[in-house]
Formats: structure tokens, sequence, C-alpha cells
């Protein structure tokens, strides 16, 4: 049976892999450390903050233990900003990720490192968290980019998954009214949609040519993976044969070049008449 | 194009003109002449996989004595009219406004094909500028047609007038009513490769709308 789904992830997907972001949570109630496949989670002692994965967090709010507290990012002034940034700064590009994270760890206070270290980086340095191995490069979700500490005016990964996740089950504990970051959300899905639509443009001229997908979120490429693929799939097409010629034609050069320019197996034989 | 596609049946199944190269006895009725011979030089219209095939084969026939009858083929083809040059440069001019279905339903693939056969560089170029262009006019559309929200951006104003919430109907020409005029038209014009852009252009926009719509639900 042929599914029917397109490639790719579904936004129902999407949203369920958003739910292993780290977002901080306030508890309410003392809870011990629990063992899950990742790793253990912290140990809630109120009223201290802890990082837990989207998917705990929420089902502690809705037991009434724990609140959570929004990532910076998503207060009205720091959305605010990334509207104007994106209509009016760079109308072609989408806003950049957030930076990798390079804050203290909590561990060891006054040191800033990059939590996820490229193979670049030098190791003589002692290993902070031991769950950590200092090859790996982290991407969403597990990079740190919805707790409250996360750095403002950037959009992460999974931004729009885990902003109607918190508005939805966490609205009181908004900064602001959850009616007016809502809104604030709705822009912002709609500058960025119509953008993506634009930014298809630059498969316009001839030769190579590539979209930019730097700072697309995750529900936006589930959303437009299809359409993408398949306008890039018609653009193939229709330069196949233009495209067969000048592969053929490079392959004579090139393979003239190496018989000296003659490229005639047979100059041997030839009587030279 | 895969032998078992149907949309690469269906475009080979489109008709080309076609020029005889030689008589070919018995075929007159091809030209309204039956019982008579085919005379060379006549122009018919044949389907490409015919074509396609005639054209490639000769006759095989070595002539000494006058060279320029060796090896022959059978016929020689011409673009079809649907590529013709007064689309060509309707196309430079506005890709958007010209309903491509009215052409050929299968408008790209009957394109891609005849490049296969024979080089037209020119064409090439203007196909990929009017499928890019035309591609982010579907977009567009498939975002209003989905129910899309409010129009945060300026850019576009005009285009589908009431942002009529027609229902979309799961029949297989995905082009939904109640979108308003010009829209209409554009979404009328469509061929296959874009229809199926706008169906998953509009497929995606839907599925995020139910997202967003069943977070609550959660």
């Amino acid at each position: 049976m042929a599914l029917p789904l397109p490639p790719g992830l579904t936004q129902n997907e999407v949203a369920f892999l958003a739910e292993m972001e780290m977002v901080t949570v306030v508890p309410r109630q003392r809870l011990d450390s629990i063992d899950l496949l990742g790793g253990k989670t912290p140990q809630l002692r109120p009223p201290h903050r802890a990082q837990l994965p989207l998917w705990l967090a929420l089902l502690l709010k809705k037991q009434r233990r724990a609140n959570i507290v929004p990532p910076a990012w998503m207060h009205p002034a720091s959305l605010a900003e990334i509207i104007h940034r994106e209509t009016k700064e760079d109308p072609e590009a989408f806003s950049p990720p957030p930076p990798p994270p390079s804050r203290a760890l909590y561990s060891q206070p006054g040191t800033a490192r990059r939590l996820n270290p490229s193979y670049l980086d030098d190791f003589t340095q002692p290993q902070q968290d031991s769950q950590q191995d200092p090859n790996s490069i982290l991407s969403p979700p597990f990079l740190p980019s919805n707790v409250a500490e996360s750095p403002a005016g950037y959009l992460p990964y999974h931004w729009l998954e885990v902003a109607e996740a918190l508005l939805t089950h966490a609205g009181d504990d908004m900064p602001a009214p959850a009616g007016e970051v809502r809104s604030l959300l709705r822009d912002l899905v709609e500058v960025r949609a119509a953008k993506m639509r634009s930014s298809t443009s630059a498969l316009e001229g001839f030769g190579d040519a590539y979209l930019t997908l730097r700072g697309v979120g995750a529900m936006e490429l589930a959303e437009n993976r299809s359409f993408l693929a398949g306008l890039v799939d018609g653009v193939r097409k229709i330069g196949a044969s233009a495209e067969a010629t000048r592969r053929e034609e490079e392959e004579e050069a090139r393979r003239g070049g190496d018989y000296g320019g003659d490229g005639d197996e047979d100059s041997d034989e030839d009587m030279g008449l | 194009m895969s032998y078992y596609d149907i949309d690469a049946i269906l475009t080979d199944a489109e008709k080309i003109p076609c020029t005889f190269q030689i008589d070919v006895p018995d075929l007159g009725y091809l030209d309204n002449q039956p019982g008579h011979t085919l005379k060379s030089g006549s122009r018919v219209a044949l389907p490409i996989w015919l074509a396609e095939m005639l054209a490639i084969a000769n006759t095989g026939t070595v002539d000494m004595d006058d060279p320029s009858q060796s090896s022959k083929s059978f016929i020689t083809f011409d673009l079809p009219p649907a590529l013709g040059n007064d689309v060509v440069q309707a196309l430079k001019a506005d890709p958007r406004s010209v309903p491509l279905r009215d052409q050929s339903a299968h408008f790209y693939a009957l394109a891609t094909h005849m490049m296969e056969l024979s080089e037209e560089p020119e064409l090439s170029a203007v196909l990929r500028k009017t499928f890019v262009s035309r591609a982010a006019e579907i977009a567009l559309h498939a975002r209003k047609v989905g129910g899309g929200g409010s129009s945060y951006h300026g850019r576009d104003g005009g285009g589908a007038g009431g942002k009529g919430k027609g229902k979309a109907t799961k029949d297989d020409n995905a082009s939904n009513l109640g979108v308003g005029g010009a829209g209409e038209d554009f979404l009328r014009g469509l061929d296959e490769w874009e229809r199926k852009l706008f169906r998953s252009a509009h497929d995606g926009t839907k599925a995020s709308k139910e997202w967003m719509e069943n977070v609550k639900k959660r």
C-alpha cells in the first residue's frame, strides 16, 4: 500500500520532535531525578529553576507541579525586533539562527566556553560535562535554545512549535498577554512564508543557482518541503538536456586534451596520405 | 521519463508537425488522399513516440551514384505549435499571464522532451525563468486558497480579490473554486507539473493550518 504522505516529516511529527527541547522550569513541588534514556533529569527543589525537556515540563504544568519560564526570545519586545529585522533590515534572507551557546555552564560559574565544540577545538581543557562527547556538534533539539537564558532576538529552529505549545499550555506564565504574543507570532509566520516564496526567484538565473535557507524553522520546512523539492526538480528536468550536452562537451574537451589535441586513437595506423 | 509513467505516456501522445522525406506507398490516407502514395515533402502531424522513432531511423541504403539518396531519415520534425515563437515571446514578456494549459496540458513535459531531441538553448532559458516565476505565483495562490491568514506583507494587494474560503474539494483537479477572478484564471491555466506543485504547496499550508488549530486540543 503506497503511503499517501509526501516524503519528509509531517507537522505533527515535527511538533513531537520539538518536545525534546529543553526549557526552564520553576517547580512547585519537590521531585526526584528521573532516569531517562538521555540522562537523568535534575532534582527539582523549589524554588530553584531547572531545565527539563519540554514534554516533561508540559506534563508537570498540567499537573500544576511546575511553572514554565518562557525563553527570552519569546518576549514581545524581542519578537517585535525580529519582525523589524525580517521586514526592514534584511528582506531577502531569513533572520539568523541563534549563536552557538557559549555561555557559562551552571556547574562552573565564571568560565565561558562553547557547549558544543567542533573537532577543531582544543581538547586539552578538562571536560566539564561528562555526558557530552567533545567531538559531537549539537543540533536542535539538543541545543539549549529555549531555556530562559537563551539569547533574545534570535529564532531557534523549533521556534513555532515551542512557542505554540507554551502559549497553549502555559499561557499564564508569559511575560505579556498571550493574545499579544500570539498575534506577533502570526505576523512572523506570514512574513517568513512570504519570504520563502520570494526566495525561489534565486533559481531563475542560468547555471548553478541555490536557495539559502539559513535560519528557517522546522515547521516552515515541513510545510514547504514538498513544494521546494518539486520546484527544484522541475528546474532540473528543464535543464537536463542542456546539462547533458554540456557534460558531453566537457568530456570531449578533456579527452581531446589528454591525447595532445588529436584525440584520434587510430593515428598509428594512419598512413598519413 | 520512465516507461510506465502516465504523464510520460500522455506527453508522448502529443502531436508534432513532421515532413516526410520519402515517398511511402499506401499511406496517402494520412494526407486525405486514400489509396494514393504519400509524397515526399508532405506535412503530417504525428505523435511524438512515432515521430521520434521515424526521425532517428533512416533508410539504411547506400546509393553510390547519388549520395544524397543514401541513408535519409524518414521524416524531419519541427517544434509543435505549443512551443512556437509567439508563445515563447509571450512567455518572455510576462510568464504569469500566459495560460499554459491552453497550449498543452503537458507543456513542460512536452518542451523537455523536444529539448532532448533537438538543441534549443533559448527555449531552455525561457522555460526555466517561466517555471520559477510561475511557481512563486502558485505558492501565493496555494496559501490564499488554503484559507491563509491575514496577509501581513503588502507585496500583493491584488490577486485573488475576496479570499473566498471555498471548500477545498478533493478532486484531482485541485484548482479550488472560490478564489477571486484573476486568481481563478491563473489556476485554470496551469499545466500538469504546475498542478502538482500547487497541490503540494496547498497540502503543506493546509497541514500547517490544521496543526495550529489542533495545538489546543493536545
